[in-house]
């Protein structure tokens, strides 16, 4: 399954991009496992993504989820700190 | 409704002229426009240079949807309008305009701060502060979340 990973505001600094297509094997993953993954995989700024997770939002496809939901082929994830707008 | 987020700067008359277009019925305009102050937290220490706003294009326009939808299930409303700046802005620069439209004001009034209320917390906005002396990103302020809280709504 394919999964476009978009990072905002101090995470994208974190990593230096902000978008990220990956791909990976299984059929079934959420935002939790595929960071548990990634950060074993490929380190670096994953690790780092993974120790402040606890200070992280995430969304699936453009609404704010929780770290457990479930991601299909196709969905956009995105990470990013607590919104300061307005 | 209109919800618009651009770099530029906006003008607050022409939206409200424009928003009272053709509507008699429109009896009262509430409008709350946020600027950016000159200091930030550590204001004895730092001086402000200027501020970049970042946010998620898409998100953030479904969310200010969704909660302007929410103020129209509540109050009865003639008309919204919010507007958000992105990019770079200067101490004193306006960042974001939310104008309620109404028959009467006390609709306007409370619909107007529902709106910037959850724009504060549910919209993707980001902004990093750009002093003479770092560039820190802004964190969010528990107040903002107890505000929401007390408007005791459900998602």
């Amino acid at each position: 399954m394919k999964i476009n990973i978009l990072f905002f505001a101090g995470i994208r600094e974190m990593f230096g991009i902000h978008e990220k297509c990956i791909e990976i094997k299984e059929s079934k993953t959420s935002p939790e496992k595929l960071l548990k993954f990634l950060s074993e995989k490929e380190q670096g700024s994953w690790v780092e993504l993974l120790n402040s997770k606890d200070s992280i939002r995430v969304a699936i496809n453009q609404e704010i989820s929780n770290w457990g939901d479930s991601l299909k082929d196709g969905d956009e994830l995105a990470f990013f700190p607590p919104i300061t707008g307005g | 409704m209109t919800i618009c987020i651009q770099k530029d700067l906006f003008n607050i008359e022409k939206i409200i002229s424009n928003l009272r277009k053709n509507k008699p019925s429109i009896g009262a305009i509430v409008s709350f426009i946020g600027y950016v102050r000159d200091f930030n937290k550590d204001k004895n220490t730092k001086k402000l240079k200027h501020m970049n706003l970042e946010h998620y294009p898409g998100m953030t326009e479904k969310k200010l949807i969704k909660i302007e939808l929410n103020a129209k299930s509540r109050w009865s409303l003639e008309d919204v309008f919010i507007i958000h700046r992105v990019g770079k802005l200067l101490p004193s620069d306006p960042i974001v305009a939310v104008v309620v439209a109404s028959q009467h004001r006390k609709n306007a009034f409370e619909a107007c701060e529902f709106i910037i209320d959850f724009l504060k917390t549910d919209a993707p906005f980001w902004k990093k502060e750009i002093s003479d002396q770092d560039e820190l990103w802004v964190e969010n302020r528990l107040e903002d979340h107890q505000k929401i809280a007390s408007w005791n709504i459900k998602e």
